[in-house]
């Protein structure tokens, strides 16, 4: 599904060039779930953003179910990831001015989804997701908690192969964290979405079936639990 | 995507409720100054032809001017004129001074006009009580006043009308008439809502400077006016050596307030052009401390598939929400200053039909402009610079 072949990423900070990713090759199946952990610094988010379409590697090839993503224009590359890709931040990133559907709907309205229907999908989505009585909520009124499921619902609503998921659980306490975790096993299992999360929490890590370690640029460990 | 663009607009521009205003201000004030120059300019224009329309464009001011101050115009030959140049209708030659004069212990100062019978007819003066002067009573002490002055030597207790005595220096003249309120004339040296008009002879009594140095005249339908003009000039300069004779038309006065105008609303449309710039400047300058401020929702829309242009429209949305509202309070602002106008200059108010949609397209091309430039600046952030600030 996702092929990433010797992917180097490195970043010019004044005279300093920093590498931050060297000669990384991963291979990532339709619907699995899998964690990665990782020093700090160690270019977790760096590696998530390439896989998002956000960020270009400095060299190296990566191709979405065979076709070569890197090669795609922008707006090629935004409708990629409208479609294919969906994002969740360990601080939500909700549209403070939005309300809880129309947060979980921005992505089809950028699709050019009608509204009724996008609302129709959203609240729907909203209540898998457990907030069947928020719809209407701005996210001020919302715990960390429910932050988190709107954005779980918001990268879901458009049907993605992949959810790129970094640090969610990160601002998060532990009970709620597990919720959240919960949440994500589920989905992963209903949705057939290849889910990757970026996670410090071994407890959490370890409830993936694929757990990737990332260091020195690579991936450094590469467990599958039978 | 319209409505909900139109939306989140609409709520990022309440959310930052005291920039909106002033960006809305600066739009506001630029919109209306142009719509109020506009319009002023238009209700100058309308003032203008109405005079005109008044007076017919077949009309001609003749003066004469010595070297030491006012001509004199030979009376019977000017007179004679009629029937000798071709085209020439009509022309009656008058006399101009000031001074005061009292009725009933009511003083004013007025101007004084002294013509003969044909004046009404060449000056399009109408009577709105009794009559105007006629060739038999010349040497009678009869005058004929404009209603402004009948108004202000008028008193609670008595009325200046026709049968009134006035009071001017040792003579006291009878009203036989007065007349109809006119139109101030661009092409009459007198305002005939306040004047008193007398024979010529009589005028001679009452002016300390009598001079016959006007004729008003007017060509036939057919005839070009400048030209007649001309030939009335050309028969008269021989009989007045010295004097120097001048000839407006009202075709040339015309002409030359036309140009006049046309640069007098370039000017007012120029110092509204300038206010708008200003208006656009501080949307700009708004647009680009609220792009600075929500580059992490930026990054967010882009991350979740926004196209560039996606966002580019957002702030332009905004841009042009500001610049719509703007612009609409404006155009009321403008209309208002301009009614102001004409209750201040006491001309009728006329709204030019080209002002709104002007004042309102300026506006929001004002707006579009100043919002582009942030706007591409948003649409060209990185979204992972974006997301990663905090
Ligand atoms: N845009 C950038 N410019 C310069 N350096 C960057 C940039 N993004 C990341 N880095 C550097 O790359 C390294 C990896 O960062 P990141 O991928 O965020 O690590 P983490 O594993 O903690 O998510 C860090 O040393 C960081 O300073
Ligand atoms: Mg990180």
């Amino acid at each position: 599904m996702l092929e990433l072949t010797e992917i180097t990423k490195s970043f010019r900070t004044g005279p300093a060039e920093t590498v931050v990713l060297r000669d990384l090759s991963l291979r990532l199946e339709a619907g699995e779930l899998c964690s990665i952990m990782g020093g700090s610094g160690s270019g977790k988010s760096t590696l998530m953003n390439i896989i998002g379409l956000l960020d270009r590697p400095s060299s190296g090839s990566y191709r979405i179910a065979g076709e070569d993503v890197l090669a795609a224009p922008p707006d090629k590359q935004s409708a990629l990831r409208n479609r294919l890709i969906g994002f969740v931040f360990q601080s939500f990133f909700l549209l403070p001015r939005l309300n809880a559907w129309r947060n979980a709907a921005l992505p089809l309205m950028y699709r050019g989804t009608p509204e009724a229907e996008a609302r129709r999908r959203a609240c729907a989505m909203l209540e898998r997701v457990g907030l069947a009585d928020r719809m209407e909520h701005m996210p001020a009124q919302l715990s960390g908690g429910q932050k988190q499921r709107v954005a779980i619902a918001r990268a879901l609503v458009g049907q993605p192969k992949v959810l790129l998921a970094d640090e969610p659980t990160g601002a998060l306490d532990p009970k709620v964290a597990q919720e959240i975790m919960d949440l994500f096993l589920e989905v992963n299992r209903e949705f057939g979405v290849l889910a990757l999360i970026i996670t410090h929490d071994p407890d959490i890590a370890a409830q993936c079936p694929r757990q990737l370690r990332l260091g020195g640029g690579r991936i450094a460990e590469d467990i599958r639990r039978a | 995507m319209i409505k909900q663009a139109l939306l989140e607009a609409i709520g990022n521009l309440l959310a930052a409720r005291q920039r909106s205003a002033l960006a809305l201000i600066g739009i506001m004030v630029g919109a209306g100054a142009v719509i109020a120059m506009l319009t002023v300019g238009a209700i100058a224009r309308e003032q203008t032809a109405r005079q005109f329309r008044a007076m017919g464009t077949d009309i001609l001011l003749l003066r004469a001017d010595s070297d030491t101050g006012l001509g004199q115009l030979p009376l019977a030959e000017t007179e004679a004129l009629v029937g000798q140049v071709p085209g020439l209708a009509s022309i009656a030659p008058f006399m101009l001074s000031g001074g005061p004069v009292s009725a009933e212990g009511q003083a004013r100062s007025t101007t004084f006009l002294a013509a003969t019978e044909t004046l009404a007819a060449v000056a399009r003066v109408r009577v709105a009580e009794g009559r105007f002067l006629s060739r038999h009573d010349r040497f009678e002490p009869f005058a004929v006043i404009g209603p402004q002055l009948a108004e202000n030597l008028s008193t609670p207790y008595s009325r200046i009308r026709t049968g009134s005595s006035i009071r001017v220096g040792r003579y006291v003249f009878t009203v036989i008439g007065v007349l109809e309120p006119s139109l101030p004339s661009p092409m009459m040296p007198a305002d005939l809502n306040d004047v008193l008009i007398v024979s010529i002879p009589n005028g001679r009594r009452i002016m300390s400077q009598a001079s016959l140095a006007w004729a008003v005249a007017r060509s036939t339908p057919e005839a070009d006016p400048e030209a007649v003009g001309r030939a009335v000039a050309a028969s008269l300069q021989p009989l007045m050596r010295e004097q120097r004779l001048s000839v407006q038309s009202a075709r040339a006065l015309l002409a030359g307030l036309a140009s006049q105008m046309r640069l007098f609303t370039l000017l007012l449309g120029a110092v509204g052009a300038i206010a708008l710039v200003l208006g656009g400047v501080g949307v700009m300058n708004i647009m680009l401390v609220s792009v600075q401020e929500r580059r992490r929702e930026i990054g967010v829309r882009l991350a979740i598939g926004a196209t560039r242009w996606n966002i580019q429209s957002l702030f332009l949305t905004e841009a042009a929400v500001l610049s719509f509202i703007g612009g609409a309070f404006g155009i009321l602002l403008g209309v208002a200053g301009a009614w102001g106008f004409a209750q201040f200059s006491g001309w009728p108010f006329v709204l030019s039909m080209s002002a709104i949609p002007l004042g309102a397209g300026v506006s929001i091309a004002t707006g579009l402009f100043f919002g582009f430039y942030p706007a591409v600046i948003a649409s060209r952030l990185d979204p992972i610079v974006a997301l990663r600030t905090e």
